[in-house]
């Protein structure tokens, strides 16, 4: 199938946020998602964005039953490690279920890379759920390695209270 | 793990204080009189950077945290973690994230102590990671623009 692959401007955060929250509904957690359509706008476009993103587009004649072209997306930032330095970190890699099978995943997350190695990344991280077993063998048939179960790192979050009170001066 | 480190001081200068910066580093000194047996005053540092949930919004990720064992059990690993913590807040960050290793029972009491959630126990998240030819062959598969 015939797609193209851009970065994201602001005026894809309408369908960034509609896929954002079916990526959601994929990992079971829709009612987690509290980031707005606007929150996109001022995060990712404003002068100091925190996040940038690449878009997939089909054609309108492949377009979707509720007319939409932009059916695939990849949210990224900068990243460090102290170890190796620069690093790239995959947010978000989400195709709509009708555009699967076709390699447009795997072509956003090469371009993520692609992107990465341009801007002098060692390398490209992300998280993915340990019962996603068809997305933790597609990343590990990309060649990529399971740090958590190779090397015994838990990923940690404070946030809600526990956070406001380490803020405490 | 200290044959992982492949960076310098000189990539430290070049992407913390660019224009653009890819983390921000926050120190802790002692007076003069308390420095290290070989003379540093600089005891400990907490290296972080932004980062962003497509759920809930601006992030900070502790990317390291660190006090000189001599040092340690007087509080400054909680200043320089709440200080963190405090400079998220500023830029509205909603999270604070960090990654520790199974066995670092210590660092895992200290951030369960303050509140802080397993996410790999509770909700299954694994780090992936791509490196080295690995990265280079897949962004070699980039469609071409």
């Amino acid at each position: 199938m015939d797609f193209s692959i851009r970065a994201a401007n602001v005026e894809d955060c309408k369908d960034i946020a509609r896929m954002i929250v079916e990526l959601a509904e994929y990992e079971k957690v829709a009612d987690h998602v509290k980031v707005t359509q606007r929150d996109l706008e001022q995060d990712g476009f404003s002068k100091n964005p925190f996040f940038h993103g690449i878009v997939a587009e089909v054609p309108e004649q492949h377009k979707t039953k509720d007319g939409h072209t932009k059916i695939g997306y990849a949210l990224y930032f900068y990243s460090y490690s102290s170890w190796s330095g620069r690093a790239i970190y995959m947010e978000d890699l989400y195709v709509m279920p009708e555009f699967r099978g076709k390699s447009i995943g795997k072509a956003l997350m090469s371009k993520v890379a692609q992107l990465g190695l341009a801007a002098g990344c060692n390398q490209l991280n992300f998280t993915v759920l340990d019962w996603n077993k068809p997305s933790l063998d597609f990343y590990l048939s990309q060649g990529s390695f399971d740090i958590t179960a190779d090397m015994g790192y838990h990923c940690m979050r404070c946030e809600g209270e526990a956070l406001e009170h380490l803020a405490q001066p | 793990m200290s044959d992982q480190v492949k960076i310098s001081h000189e990539e430290l200068e070049r992407d913390g204080f660019c224009q653009n910066p890819f983390f921000e580093c926050l120190v802790a000194e002692v007076h003069e009189e308390d420095k290290a047996k070989e003379g540093f005053t600089m005891v400990g540092y907490a290296l972080y950077f932004y980062t962003y949930s497509t759920w809930k919004g601006r992030s900070v990720y502790l990317e390291d945290l660190y006090v000189m064992p001599e040092f340690r059990g007087k509080g400054i690993g909680k200043g320089l973690l709440g200080k963190v913590a405090e400079m998220g807040k500023k830029e509205q960050c909603v999270r604070l994230q960090l990654s520790v290793l199974e066995w670092n029972t210590p660092s895992r009491d200290f951030y369960a102590a303050k509140g802080a959630l397993d996410l790999t126990d509770n909700e299954g998240w694994h780090f992936i990671r791509f490196d080295g030819q690995n990265l280079d062959n897949l962004a070699n598969e980039a469609p071409k623009d």
